[in-house]
């Protein structure tokens, strides 16, 4: 894995900030994405000047990290809450490659007149119970061929039943339409969640 | 490929701007507040009683908070119509109590003022809260009351998703908690949640509380769907609700 803006430093993973050139530490503890590069995901489907979209980005402390890494690209960042988009509508105006869409992410033809063009790696955050479904149908509109996709599940969202069995039943849904990378447990840094990497048939 | 920047952010600030400016979040935002300020009130008040306690010792037996906070302002006994003057006057005449000098009594005015300021607030967020129910929602005023209309508008986020709603699950709204613990044991189910707390629910016994309670979330459902088409209903409703309670009280004197 070779990422031009992202730094391993004794343990802990830093980005160069976009505007400052500064280096600036990416905490485990809030983001799921670095949660899973410290747990040993061997790859992050991000080159420099990758199309990104994220859903869930509410209030954007992960996006701006996937900025930093993407910055000859562009990121687009969807939510459905219209408090946390104020904040994250500030943060695009910094940062020049970032981009705002206030809409439902179940609904994807809701911002297609926005996105005429297929993106290389959607990003899914969105805790809800039909995850799996959200992250296929924004893949069937905007994903290109052979373009990646991340997935980060919350399993309470889904049922409070047994964890392994929630996991099991949902990777089989998602091996429907992606070939799965790689999947790893978040356990130290967040409880019940599986962060998974795959790529469009 | 081509982005229009200028586009996402126009489109993202129009819809900020409409969907912050509706009625439904103004209510949840209004009664979120509303809610908590009596117990802000009643931690100031304690404290002010730590201090005029030594002048007026269980004064705040016969007086409310309004009026304990305006008679500390204008020391007068005029205005309050209360029928235990004489116990007053006895605790105002000073036997037991010591006096304030210049500086405290400009204490415990400032102190007072303050709070009577927040009771003004929380009246007129009480008005404007009934005030845009009201308005807007006629039917759901009518039969729920403001009280109670607000707090499951805050549960269940907007009156879209409210009359989406079935009934018994209006019913049920505010006690999720106990609900699915009652389910996990198999035990018996609650029977009401924020619909406890409704003025015509008072003087009923509890078998027919539930009753109520189920008839009540019912006319909710009708008079909510039918705000939302323009229609006015909450007359008939109504009347139908207070003949089902004296029925019902009927039963009880027997």
């Amino acid at each position: 894995m070779i990422l031009k803006n992202l730094i391993l430093d004794s343990g802990n993973y830093y980005t160069t900030d976009l505007n400052t050139k500064k280096k600036r530490f990416w905490d485990p503890n809030r983001s799921k994405i670095c949660a899973g590069l410290k747990k040993g995901i061997n790859m992050l489907p991000i080159t420099t000047d990758s199309k990104v979209l994220y859903l869930g980005s509410a209030e954007g402390y992960t996006i701006s990290y996937i900025s930093d890494l993407a910055d000859n690209g562009v990121v687009i960042g969807v939510d459905i809450s219209p408090i946390s988009t104020q904040k994250f509508y500030l943060l695009c105006k910094e940062r020049n490659n970032l981009l705002p869409i206030l809409a439902s992410a179940n609904e994807p033809d809701s911002y297609k007149h926005l996105i005429d063009f297929k993106v290389d790696l959607i990003i899914q955050d969105v805790a809800q119970k039909n995850q799996v479904e959200i992250l296929k149908k924004n893949a069937d509109v905007y994903l290109k061929e052979g373009g990646f996709v991340i997935l980060s599940l919350k399993t309470t969202a889904i049922s409070q039943g047994k964890t392994e069995n929630i996991i099991n039943k949902e990777v089989e849904k998602f091996g429907k339409d992606f070939n799965i990378v790689e999947k790893k447990r978040l356990d130290p840094f967040e409880k019940k969640h599986i962060l998974i990497i795959g790529k469009k048939k | 490929m081509t982005i229009n920047r200028e586009l996402f952010f126009k489109e993202a600030q129009e819809k900020i701007k409409e969907e912050l400016n509706t009625t439904d979040q103004k209510i949840i935002l209004y009664s979120l507040i509303s809610e908590k300020l009596p117990k802000n009130i009643n931690e100031l008040f304690e404290q002010i009683r730590i201090i005029t306690d030594l002048k007026y010792p269980t004064l705040d037996q016969y007086l409310t908070i309004e009026e304990y906070c305006n008679f500390l302002l204008d020391n007068s006994l005029e205005k309050l119509n209360t029928d235990k003057k004489k116990e007053i006057e006895k605790i105002i005449s000073g036997e037991i109590s010591i006096t304030f000098d210049q500086n405290e009594q400009k204490l415990v005015d400032n102190f007072s003022k303050n709070i009577l300021d927040l009771i003004v607030l929380k009246n007129d967020l009480d008005q404007e809260i009934s005030n845009l129910l009201k308005e807007n929602y006629p039917n759901f005023y009518l039969i729920a009351t403001p009280k109670i209309a607000s707090k499951m508008l805050q549960i269940s986020g907007s009156i879209k998703r409210l009359a989406k709603m079935p009934a018994s699950t209006i019913q049920l709204l505010g006690s999720e908690k106990s609900f699915f613990k009652a389910l996990k044991l198999s035990k018996n189910t609650p029977k009401y949640g924020v619909l406890y707390n409704h003025e015509i629910l008072f003087d009923l016994n509890k078998k027919n509380k539930a009753k109520m309670a189920r008839m009540i979330a019912n006319k909710i459902s009708i008079a909510v769907k039918s705000d939302l088409n323009k229609n006015n209903v909450s007359a008939d409703l109504y009347e139908k609700i207070i003949r089902k309670k004296e029925e019902l009280l009927n039963l009880q004197k027997k």
